[in-house]
């Protein structure tokens, strides 16, 4: 038997091979686009898309991290302005401070209740600091009586 | 296979990092007392007095001290600093409303590491009066007075540093009302 046609496909062909190479040659390589399986696709597409939701959320979070910065920091400097701004207030009285570049850093955002809080604040700041000086130099005179009496009582 | 530090350090390293980070939290706040023991006591008491401002309200009262008056601006220096001020003060219409123990809650809280007692004065007459300080190193980083009367019970707590000598200036001086906490002192001959 001549194997020339199974190298090179010369030469007399076995009618057995040819028969064979009819059948299998429908199943040989047929270029074509590669087709995912519709739950791959989508699977994928989702793992695309995280990373960007990673990313907006970080800019998100610092764009709220910053907004409250700004909010809190402006809250702080906006009170004695205030203070200035709304000076004919009949509950709380005359105005705290005296400060004349007030009415440029003017915050709407302090309200009265604000203010009303820091006064009654300072208002009991005064009152625990009367108290401890008031105790503080009971201690002291009440220490100094002793030491003033135990000495009387010493002999000459 | 487990390594070293799992099998024989990871435990006690665990341990180690929570006793610091729990050294640490008290650190921070080693100076406040706390005073809702003596809360039950308002209900007895003919006159009650309440104050707590924590760092926040000092912050937000430091700012309406006004800095062109001279003596605002010295509380406001004195009170820089100072991260809070709690009172509590109780004054009775009978004896015996309060008890030792009432007592004895908070200076359970001022023998921890830190606090020294400054002045303890002992009176049947006027009461006692006894004055705590915290020192952190060579700064005062706390003061706490126990004031104890047979009709009267105040403890004030001043958390972080302060200074005792401008703070007892204070009495009487920059328009500060007069309080009349104290009781009333028998009157001598001569004001008889």
């Amino acid at each position: 038997m001549n194997d020339d046609y199974l190298w090179n496909k010369s030469g007399e062909p076995d009618p057995q091979i040819q028969q064979l190479e009819e059948i299998l040659g429908t199943l040989r390589y047929q270029p074509k686009p590669l087709k995912l399986p519709e739950e791959l696709s989508t699977s994928r597409s989702r793992r695309n898309h995280f990373p960007w939701l990673a990313i907006a959320a970080t800019v998100v979070m610092a764009l709220l991290a910053g907004g409250l910065w700004l909010q809190t920091r402006n809250y702080d400097a906006s009170i004695p302005a205030v203070a200035i701004a709304q000076p004919a207030d009949p509950i709380i009285g005359p105005p705290l401070s005296a400060s004349t570049d007030a009415p440029k850093r003017i915050k709407p955002r302090v309200t009265n209740y604000d203010r009303r809080e820091a006064l009654a604040a300072k208002q009991q700041l005064m009152f625990a600091l009367r108290l401890a000086s008031e105790k503080l130099n009971s201690a002291y005179r009440r220490t100094q009586d002793k030491r003033s009496s135990h000495e009387n009582t010493l002999p000459n | 296979m487990k390594t070293l530090f799992q099998t024989k350090l990871a435990a006690p390293l665990l341990a180690l990092l929570l006793i610091a980070a729990s050294a640490a939290a008290t650190r921070a706040q080693d100076s406040r007392l706390q005073l809702s023991s003596l809360d039950h006591l308002a209900a007895k008491a003919s006159q009650s007095v309440d104050v707590n401002i924590d760092e926040r309200l000092m912050r937000l009262a430091s700012r309406v001290f006004s800095d062109q008056d001279v003596e605002e601006r010295e509380i406001k220096k004195l009170v820089a600093g100072i991260k809070g001020i709690y009172v509590r003060s109780f004054e009775f219409e009978n004896e015996g409303q309060y008890t030792a123990a009432d007592m004895e809650t908070i200076r359970t809280q001022l023998r921890g590491p830190g606090w020294t007692r400054l002045v303890n004065v002992m009176s049947k007459k006027e009461g006692n009066l006894e004055v705590y300080l915290l020192m952190n190193g060579e700064t005062v980083g706390g003061l706490a007075v126990l004031s104890t009367d047979v009709r009267e019970l105040t403890v004030v707590n001043i958390v972080g540093p302060v200074d005792l000598e401008k703070l007892a200036k204070l009495e009487g001086q920059f328009g500060i009302p007069e309080l009349d906490i104290e009781p009333a002192k028998p009157k001598t001959k001569n004001e008889q």
